[in-house]
């Protein structure tokens, strides 16, 4: 009997071991998956907020360049605010916030 | 319920039938665990690759937003330094003069389209069963729409929404018109009371002779709707603002007697008739949508009309039954509203959606060039025959002697809006004044082709006055270009030589010139109409800010122009 049990016990030791092996590298592989999600859901939320800043300053310059356009060339553009965001605050506060930033 | 987007693809390491006749199974299922493993980690770095792949390209977008960002202020800063405050010469005309402000900022729209979905999800789809084929079926429909979208259709409801509205902004527009219209007839009746006669009697003078013409034309069965439409005409000749389409129920008056421009003064009628070559291109989209849709009928003319520049013409079910060619019928009486809430049915809906499909463009180029190109075409006795609409003052004095249709000459004209010209002076031959020449130019597009065929036709008849021989002279030498040119050479010996040589060049050439320039600009409005079709069709901004537009805005056109500009 233990001599049986001895090639059995060694296989069924063998196969834990194996196991354990495979179940160490899925928990990996499982830990990588979980990285590469999280990585990703920052990185967009990241590049979201960096987005927003990007079309704030864009619709400001745009507002900015017409209005000093104007200043510069009166005949060539017509300018007249439209947004009202814009409306409640200084316009000339606006320039220079801009230029200091 | 949340998708899954991304997937690793052996999901279970061993849960595989072991193969048979394998004496340690043991380790049988390890090495199967093994080379799964081996295919996890393969699709792990698809996956990875994925992931980093989108993220370089958004930051990579808004890396080149950030440079030129950069270039901008940095442009800025230097224009500011050169400011000079003493320079600012703010007055309340500049301020008021100046167009208004648009930002070119994008707005985010069709967020959840076929087009955005990302990469993993689309292969997720790919594996997917296909539903079934029922686009093979397509050619066999009589309607023209799409067999699969019977079935499925994933713009459903975006064309709902996009239907809805577009009819509520016409809706709008009407009210607003109508109100318009009463306003303005309360004003006249103002006027009235206050100075009973005087505004009646400056408009008359011109009314009286293409009323005469016409009347003449005619015959004597329409002559007792003038007493009708003599009231109006004050009314329409006092209300000068309002547009001629706005009056719905001189509309229908005017269609039963055929008087429907004759009655405007000139400045009205000129400006009509540009409007209405602007319609006529916009037309041709119309007739062939309603006959294979006549029965849910009128939501897709209703897009092309409403996406029309002026988006002033409702006439979609007559078209079909005026006239398959683009004649000029813009009076006619807009099909009254209450058909299109009933057609607004589902089914009429889904029918009129699946005809746009992804090339949304409204029936295409083939019929509306062809039927531009009318020239070539047709034998203009059959749409001679159909043309109810337009009658011009000027080709009655010019064409007399007209009786045959000569189908040749009638091809000069761009469009068949010659073909008025032909019931018209049937009736008359003498007694017209002479003709003047302005009265051929001004309009353009239809005067200088009326006067060839006018020309033209006035030749078999040998009996020439004075007063035609020279309207009639100078498009003499237009002829020669044109193939027709049998009938002229015989004619011209009748002529008198010495009024042709002197005129005929000078305007000769303006009127082929003014010919051209009218089939150069019809071609260009409708490239721009089908232009505007195809940018229109699934912008959600602009709709939205169309209705909005139409809903606060006061003035008639204040809502045109907006329309106009958010099309830009």
């Amino acid at each position: 009997m233990a001599g049986q049990e001895d090639p059995v016990q060694r296989e069924i030791h063998q196969d834990w071991a194996n196991r354990e092996y495979i179940e160490v590298i899925t928990s990996s592989i499982k830990k990588i998956a979980d990285f590469l999600n999280s990585f990703d859901m920052s990185c967009r939320s990241r590049l979201a907020t960096l987005n927003e800043k990007l079309t704030a300053l864009e619709r400001r310059i745009e507002y900015i360049e017409a209005r000093v356009a104007y200043q510069l060339e009166p005949l060539c553009l017509d300018l007249e605010l439209t947004d009202s965001s814009w409306e409640s605050s200084g316009h000339s506060a606006d320039i220079d916030q801009v230029l200091t930033m | 319920m949340p998708l899954v987007k991304r997937n690793i693809d052996p999901r279970h390491l061993c849960h595989t039938a072991l193969p048979r006749g394998i004496k340690n199974e043991l380790e049988c299922v390890t090495n199967i665990s093994l080379a799964n493993i081996i295919r996890q980690l393969s699709s792990l770095s698809k996956y990875a690759e994925d992931i980093f792949g989108e993220l370089f390209n958004e930051a990579h977008s808004f890396s080149f937003r950030v440079n030129s960002l950069q270039e901008r202020v940095d442009r800025l800063s230097v224009s500011v330094t050169q400011l000079d405050p003493k320079e600012e010469e703010l007055s309340l005309q500049d301020i008021t003069m100046r167009k208004a402000f648009r930002s070119s900022t994008i707005q985010d729209q069709q967020l959840f389209d076929r087009k955005t979905l990302p990469i993993p999800l689309q292969e997720t789809y790919d594996v997917c069963e296909q539903p079934p084929p029922l686009n093979i079926l397509t050619p066999y429909r009589d309607d023209g729409k799409e067999g699969l979208k019977f079935y499925t259709n994933p713009s459903y409801f975006f064309d709902l929404w996009k239907e809805k509205m577009l009819q509520d902004t016409e809706d709008k527009r009407k009210e607003k018109r109508k109100q318009k219209v009463l306003q303005e007839i309360q004003k006249i009746e103002q006027k009235n009371l206050d100075r009973p006669h005087e505004p009646e009697k400056v408009p008359r003078a011109p009314h009286d002779r293409r009323r005469e013409w016409q009347k003449l034309a005619q015959g004597p069965e329409l002559a007792e709707d003038d007493a009708n439409l003599l009231h109006k005409h004050i009314e329409v000749a006092n209300g000068p603002a309002s547009h001629f389409e706005t009056r719905p129920q001189t509309y229908v008056d005017h269609m039963d007697g055929s008087y429907s421009l004759s009655a405007l003064p000139f400045s009205q009628m000129s400006e009509l008739l540009t409007r209405a070559e602007e319609r006529v291109l916009v037309r041709p989209h119309e007739p062939p949508p309603p006959p294979p849709m006549h029965a849910t009928g009128d939501m897709k003319p209703i897009p092309t009309c409403i996406s029309s520049a002026t988006g002033l013409i409702e006439n979609r079910p007559q078209s079909p039954a005026t006239g398959r060619t683009p004649v000029f019928v813009s009076p006619a009486p807009p099909p009254p509203p209450p058909p299109l809430p009933s057609a607004l049915s589902t089914s009429s809906l889904r029918a009129s959606m699946t005809s746009t499909p992804p090339p949304p463009v409204p029936p295409p180029p083939p019929p509306p060039a062809t039927a531009l190109q009318a020239p070539a075409v047709p034998p203009p006795p059959a749409p001679l025959q159909i043309a109810p609409g337009v009658l011009h003052p000027a080709p009655p004095p010019i064409a007399p002697p007209l009786v045959q249709p000569s189908p040749p000459i009638a091809r000069a004209a761009p469009v068949c809006e010659t073909v008025p010209v032909h019931p018209l002076p049937q009736g008359e031959v003498q007694g017209l004044p002479p003709p003047p020449p302005p009265p051929p130019l001004p309009p353009p597009g239809i005067r200088p082709s009326s006067p060839v065929t006018v020309a033209a036709l006035a030749h078999p008849p040998s009996g020439l006055h004075p007063t035609p021989s020279t309207a009639p002279g100078p498009h003499v030498p237009l002829m020669p270009p044109s193939p027709p040119s049998q009938v002229i050479p015989a004619s011209e010996p009748k002529r008198h030589p010495s009024t042709l040589p002197v005129i005929s060049d000078a305007r000769s050439v303006l009127l082929e010139a003014i010919r051209k320039g009218i089939q150069l600009r019809k071609v260009e409005e409708q490239r721009e109409q089908e232009a505007k079709h195809e940018r229109i069709e699934n912008d959600v901004a602009t709709i939205l800010s169309r209705r909005i537009a139409v809903e606060y805005s006061d003035s008639e056109d204040d809502s045109e122009f907006d329309e106009v500009d958010w099309l830009e």
